[in-house]
């Protein structure tokens, strides 16, 4: 029998043209969704604030929700150690989530294509969280610089995958670099 | 014709009486385009949609002409009212597929948009279809299907406030049906719930339901319990849902599965077990079915469920496999009397007329719509629709949907065909309807007034189900 593999909603990636930021496709990152009671902090990750644990990316999504991604290893390892009361229950979300990564010095240029947050560096800083409509799909949106360059992570329900990474796609192509 | 005797509002835009028309006209303002310019009459939001032929019709009269003679304004594009966006901008319309998207296109699909989802309606002949699942097995992609992760120590309280029957002693491995209301009685979803483990529940929704039943579901516990240790998270697209029918299915899921005991005597019917399909580790089995057949509703990981669907198609492919699609989905449903919310039930269909009365527990504490039925239920109930099954009298007949349903002799409306289809396994017309309280017992013969005009009779059948109503095949 076929060995199982993984595959992505977004089937059909487009090339990038020069100069513009790069749009990747981390779909196949585990995701986990730890949810508490309001007002509990399981993880010591404040609400629409970001933290680097082991290799993984813990993100405060909601009041009463976090995201933790990177490798299945690094995400067991994450867990194991927390400790968490019964009150705190994980959900494994890797197969829910899209999870797109757009990166480059214009990127807050091209979300503003398709979503209304404003992603001054002021207001939307490395390590910031948040929730907005993104061409008319709810998603969650997570500043995760790469170095000095400006990252974003982009978290929607898989089974828009395709339709998202299209409409960034193109939103990201006013800004390539004329020939 | 054109106002009324005592005048009144033309323009509801721009507050424009005919009498200020006739008062326009008569102080020189008489031409279309004078009289739209002192009374404003057409200039409102309506941009005379609604409101130019009655001020034409009312100018006409006060000049002693006819409207032809009086002529309209001159319309300037764009007629219909149109967004910058669509002028200067992209329009974002977001569309929803599942991970099996490609292999339908590549496999002759017809597409049907439902809702925001593109889904496979039929591969070519639905009829093949049903007839293929009645005498081999079929599967179908029914991913769409809304799925909610339900977990916490106060999921059955949950579960008791949502749905109209009992939801506290569900064993775990069981699955359970279940209707929703809303607080007037009305049904607003139904589907069923599996308890998975002691705190863990997944509960399906209608496709269509899946957005609304969410927030439902947190309008409850944010509003209302906000005490209550459930946590909610909507898994619909999580999970690739594939239903196996048809009398070959438990041959061919024992071929993908080894961690689960298939046999009829250690999974019976409304059960669910989480084990390991074709190598694809959690996913969920359920002993459902909506077509009428021995069948499995499996839930996959979606990153793997690509894989898990061409598995069954090769390792069924002695037993006859092939998939299906949404249209013959519709057919065996209603072979079997299934109803679908939203389709055989309305705004206003409140849950004692879909014929299930028996789910709901008026001796619960409480649940969302008890007061409404309590009423509906009780001695100075109304009286409220029935869900029937309809034959018509020609089998070859088909009425449209909607097609009404008249008292005898009369243009009094009694009902409504709410869904119809020619059965490919039993060679006739079946539809499912709605009649007044009086139309409803078994026997009874129906007027259907047809779309082009004509009378057609059919007879209310003793069950909703057409197609085996015993429910033998469901066993396997």
């Amino acid at each position: 029998m076929a060995e199982p593999e993984f595959r992505s909603s977004v089937t059909t990636l487009s090339a990038t043209p020069e100069g513009v930021p790069a749009l990747a496709d981390e779909s196949a990152l585990t995701k986990v969704s730890v949810r508490a009671q309001v007002g509990a902090s399981p993880l010591g990750v404040d609400f629409t604030r970001t933290a680097r644990r082991g290799g993984v990316l813990i993100a405060g999504i909601r009041p009463d929700e976090w995201l933790l991604l990177g490798s299945a290893n690094d995400v067991e390892a994450l867990l194991v150690t927390a400790q968490f009361d019964a009150s705190v229950n994980r959900i494994d979300v890797t197969h829910s989530r899209l999870c797109l990564r757009l990166t480059g010095v214009r990127s807050a240029s091209v979300l503003e294509k398709v979503c209304s947050l404003d992603f001054d560096d002021m207001m939307f800083p490395n390590g910031a969280t948040g929730s907005a409509s993104v061409a008319k799909v709810s998603s969650d949106l997570i500043r995760d610089d790469i170095g000095d360059e400006p990252s974003y992570l982009l978290l929607a329900d898989r089974s828009f995958g395709q339709y998202l990474y299209d409409a960034i796609h193109d939103a990201t192509t006013e800004f390539a670099d004329s020939p | 014709m054109y106002r009324s005797d005592t005048h009144g509002m033309v323009d509801f835009s721009e507050d424009v009486s005919s009498k200020d028309l006739v008062s326009a006209a008569a102080e020189g303002f008489d031409s279309v385009e004078l009289v739209k310019r002192f009374t404003t009459a057409t200039m409102g939001p309506s941009q005379g949609k609604l409101e130019t032929v009655n001020t034409v019709a009312v100018l006409a009269e006060a000049r002693g002409e006819t409207i032809e003679e009086v002529g309209t304004t001159v319309w300037r594009p764009p007629y219909a009212p149109i967004s910058l966006g669509a002028l200067a901008g992209r329009i974002f319309e977001p569309v929803r597929v599942s991970s099996l998207h490609e292999w339908h296109s590549d496999h002759n699909m017809t597409p049907i948009l439902a809702g925001q989802w593109i889904r496979p309606e039929h591969y070519g002949d639905p009829s093949a279809e049903v007839t293929n699942v009645r005498t081999n097995v079929g599967i179908i992609d029914v991913t769409p299907l809304g799925k909610l992760d339900l977990r916490g120590s106060d999921v059955p309280k949950l579960l008791n406030l949502l749905y109209t029957n009992k939801w506290s002693k569900l064993p775990i491995g069981r699955v359970r049906y279940g209707m929703m209301c809303a607080e007037d009685g009305v049904v607003l979803d139904d589907g069923v719930t599996g308890r998975l483990d002691q705190d863990h529940y997944l509960m399906t929704t209608t496709s269509s339901g899946a957005g609304q039943i969410w927030q439902w579901v947190e309008m409850w516990l944010q509003t209302e319990h906000p005490d209550w240790k459930v946590h909610v998270t909507p898994v619909t697209s999580g999970f690739t849902s594939i239903n196996i029918a048809g009398p070959k299915s438990r041959e061919l899921l024992m071929r993908l599965v080894d961690d689960v005991d298939l046999s009829a005597e250690a999974f019976e019917y409304m059960n669910v077990r989480t084990g390991t399909i074709a190598g694809v580790g959690d996913c969920f089995m359920w002993r459902i079915g909506f077509t009428g057949e021995l069948s499995f509703e499996v839930h996959v990981p979606a990153g793997f469920g690509l894989h898990v669907w061409e598995q069954l198609l090769e390792k069924g492919a002695d037993l006859g496999v092939g998939p299906f699609g949404l249209e013959a989905q519709r057919i065996m449903r209603l072979e079997k009397g299934h109803f679908i919310v939203g389709q055989d039930t309305d705004g206003l269909t409140k849950a004692p007329s879909t014929g299930l009365s028996t789910l709901i527990k008026l001796d619960k504490d409480d649940f969302a719509g008890k007061p409404e039925l309590e009423w509906a239920l009780g001695p100075e109930a109304p009286e409220l629709p029935v869900l029937v099954a309809i034959a018509p009298t020609d089998p070859r007949l088909v009425p449209d949907e909607a097609c009404q349903i008249l008292r005898e002799g009369t243009t009094e409306i009694v009902g409504r065909i709410t869904s119809s289809r020619f059965s490919p396994s039993l060679q006739r017309s079946i539809c499912l309807g709605q009649v007044a309280p009086e139309f409803a017992a078994p026997g009874t013969i129906l007027t259907v007034r047809l779309c082009d005009g004509s009378d057609a009779t059919a007879t209310v059948m003793e069950h909703h189900a057409h197609f085996d109503p015993e429910g033998v095949r469901l066993c396997g």
